[in-house]
């Protein structure tokens, strides 16, 4: 770790002359030096050789495998199934943590407390552990399925191995940051500017609309794309609670490398999965920078 | 944090240990290689040592646990291997399992011993259908078979065409694994490739892989189970492994479900799965199965003392622990077994233990699964 930290500190002197900086700058640079060269080594250098790799096929450059890949209806729907279900699952979850971002706003008391800790509690949660729970829960002959039984309800269908399942997972497990990031933006809110628009005659839908919303929209785009970044990449939900077919990606990946050994096929899905999140990560940065620069 | 003090005094009574063990010469120690899993490791250590002790005054065993380092026991019998050529001695006596062909160049080196009745008598009682080479000595096993709950099976299937028609007649109570999560799902698929190529499992062989006719061949299995598709639990959606489909069986959300013996037998004895719970084998050809293969080299340090615990796992009273204790399946005949022991398996006893090749052939059996059978694509996300 030292002498890793001192190797790529070198690089800093040649940049003191040509900055003339202070010892300060120097001090930032070096402390920046090890992540950047981390990143450069174990994450960009990795990736950009796995991708030149799969347009190579005996020695020639070619589209074959993305050919292949484009064209088999299987991977498609796996691709297509993957994308549905993190929009499906990242929208569900903004909304629900947008409601209690929205309720906790405009309460206090015991009540709300609790109703903020139980939504941060995820957070601390494996999905390994939410996974098993899920499955004693909601699978067949549950504990859920039991109490409706109690109550005279005798059609309940699990939600186990269908998408359903990998769905209730992801939305409980995405809830706290989008709780977190809302209700610190609707806090910037002032009860005055709530208070004027009520004097003006708006109602609780034109206060949503046009005070609220304006102020946290920056907040949902970011929470959007860190949860919908972490549902397409998920293993271990889809792969306890979802389906056999489709897969998400991230079991197809494995089942492609871990059982068919075919890791040519496995990168090309990786880089059209990379390819996806560097858009919605693009995006992301895009979202971030702005904001930044609205608060100059 | 373990003291320096502390740690001194430890060697130094591992130590005395140790020299003990090597001045009393009435004692010998064998060295044992297990790379299974805990079940078998911990059955060698605490019921197969002290029985062997007793039936040999003189000879002992240490276990040596490899699970997990390196290639396991491939390694150990590499370092032997290399002891062979150079004429040292290997510290190595017996593999409990072992597949001597994937150690590159030890058969024509020599270096594992030829088993025969001359040197160890039980192979007399050995299963004719589990023995391969002399150098194998096939001593445990395990079959994929039907669990069923009689509570609710009345009837169980005998052949596999009594199974598609029971599990149509009873939507969604029948299920098994995904193929590439568990042998127990991956056998019964290829189940139905043995069944829709005339159940003849000799047409698969580890060198007659081609594309083209693996395709038409499966294509024949497949039909078989797109058919029994929608008549699966939850309308063809798959357990991920052994143990889910295991669990949806005790949870009582089906019926009826393959599983492997050793794992099935395990759960009914430690009360995970109900003890209405019967397990029932196909007699007109059985799911696929397979034995573990012990070997010892030529070179092993006591030799003799190797041959004498091959000898003793070949006992009608250690084969016996073998189905009683890890609920495996015998490497002698079960007619040289106990007749209550017998009686009380005779369902799940097999005519004949298929086998499927590994390799392509398993490849292509399992992404054709998916590709073919599993695809589910009418419900929404």
């Amino acid at each position: 770790m030292i002498r890793f930290a001192t190797k790529s500190g070198g690089h800093t002197p040649g940049q003191q002359q040509r900055t003339g900086p202070g010892q300060e700058a120097l001090a930032g640079l070096a402390l920046v030096a090890l992540p950047v060269a981390l990143l450069l080594t174990l994450t960009l250098w990795p990736t950009v050789t796995m991708v030149v790799s799969t347009f190579l096929v005996d020695g020639q450059v070619n589209a074959s495998r993305y050919v292949y890949f484009f064209s088999d209806a299987y991977s498609l729907a796996n691709l297509r199934y993957t994308m549905e279900q993190g929009l499906v699952s990242a929208l569900s979850a903004l909304a629900i943590s947008f409601g209690i971002a929205l309720y906790l706003r405009f309460s206090a008391g015991r009540i709300a407390t609790m109703i903020h800790a139980l939504s941060l509690f995820p957070l601390f949660v494996p999905s390994i552990i939410i996974s098993y729970a899920l499955v004693r829960f909601l699978g067949p002959n549950g504990l859920f399925q039991l109490l409706l039984e109690q109550v005279g309800f005798t059609h309940y269908r699990t939600p186990y191995l269908t998408p359903v399942g990998p769905f209730l997972a992801f939305v409980w497990e995405a809830l706290p940051l989008p709780v977190l990031v809302l209700s610190a933006g609707l806090t910037q809110v002032s009860d005055h500017a709530v208070e004027a628009a009520r004097d003006l005659g708006a109602g609780p839908f034109r206060i949503l609309w046009e005070v609220l919303l304006p102020q946290v929209r920056r907040s949902l785009l970011i929470a959007f794309a860190l949860i919908f970044l972490g549902i397409i990449g998920a293993y271990t939900v889809p792969y306890m609670l979802g389906p056999a077919a489709p897969e998400m990606m991230g079991v197809f990946m494995q089942r492609t490398l871990g059982n068919l050994h075919d890791a040519d096929a496995a990168q090309v899905q990786a880089v059209v999965l990379m390819v996806i999140s560097s858009v919605v990560g693009g995006f992301y940065i895009a979202t971030m920078l702005k904001s930044q620069g609205g608060e100059r | 944090m373990l003291s320096r003090r502390h740690f001194l005094a430890s060697s130094a009574a591992l130590t005395l240990v140790a020299a003990t063990g090597v001045s009393a010469q009435d004692k010998k120690t064998l060295q044992v290689f297990i790379d299974g899993d805990t079940n078998i490791s911990g059955w060698w250590n605490d019921i197969l040592k002290p029985k062997f002790e007793a039936a040999n005054p003189g000879l002992t065993f240490n276990v040596t646990i490899t699970r997990g380092v390196a290639d396991g026991n491939g390694t150990i019998a590499a370092r032997a291997l290399a002891a062979l050529q150079s004429k040292s001695d290997p510290q190595a006596d017996y593999f409990e399992e072992i597949e001597p062909a994937s150690v590159a160049g030890s058969i024509e080196a020599g270096l594992w011993e030829e088993l025969t009745e001359a040197n160890v008598a039980n192979l007399k009682l050995v299963n004719p259908a589990a023995v391969e080479t002399p150098i194998r000595m096939p001593y445990r096993g395990s079959q994929v078979l039907i669990a069923y709950d009689s509570a609710k099976v009345a009837n169980p299937p005998k052949t596999f065409a009594d199974l598609v028609a029971w599990a149509k007649a009873n939507p969604g109570r029948f299920t098994y694994g995904r193929p590439d999560k568990g042998g127990s799902g991956s056998n019964f698929v290829v189940r139905a490739i043995h069944e829709g190529n005339g159940k003849d499992p000799s047409l698969f062989t580890k060198d007659n892989f081609d594309a083209a006719k693996a395709e038409e061949m499966l294509q024949k299995g497949w039909a078989i189970l797109k058919d029994l598709h929608p008549f699966t639990f939850g309308e063809g959606t798959y357990p991920a492994g052994n143990t889910p489909a295991l669990q949806l069986l005790a949870q009582g959300a089906v019926d009826m479900i393959p599983a492997w013996s050793d794992q099935a037998l395990q759960a009914l004895k430690q009360g995970v799965l109900p003890e209405t719970v019967k397990l029932v084998q196909l007699q007109d050809l059985a799911l696929c199965g397979g034995f573990a293969y012990s070997a010892i080299p030529s070179n092993a340090t006591d030799l003799e003392g190797a041959l004498a615990l091959a000898n003793f796992v070949l006992s009608p009273e250690t084969q016996t622990s073998v189905v009683r204790d890890i609920g495996g399946f015998p490497g002698i005949s079960w007619d040289n077994l106990p007749a209550d022991l017998k009686a009380e398996y005779i369902d799940v006893i097999p005519v004949s233990i298929p086998t499927f090749p590994s390799g392509d052939w398993s490849k292509a059996k399992n992404d054709g699964w998916y590709k073919n059978v599993a695809t589910n694509l009418t419900q929404g996300g």
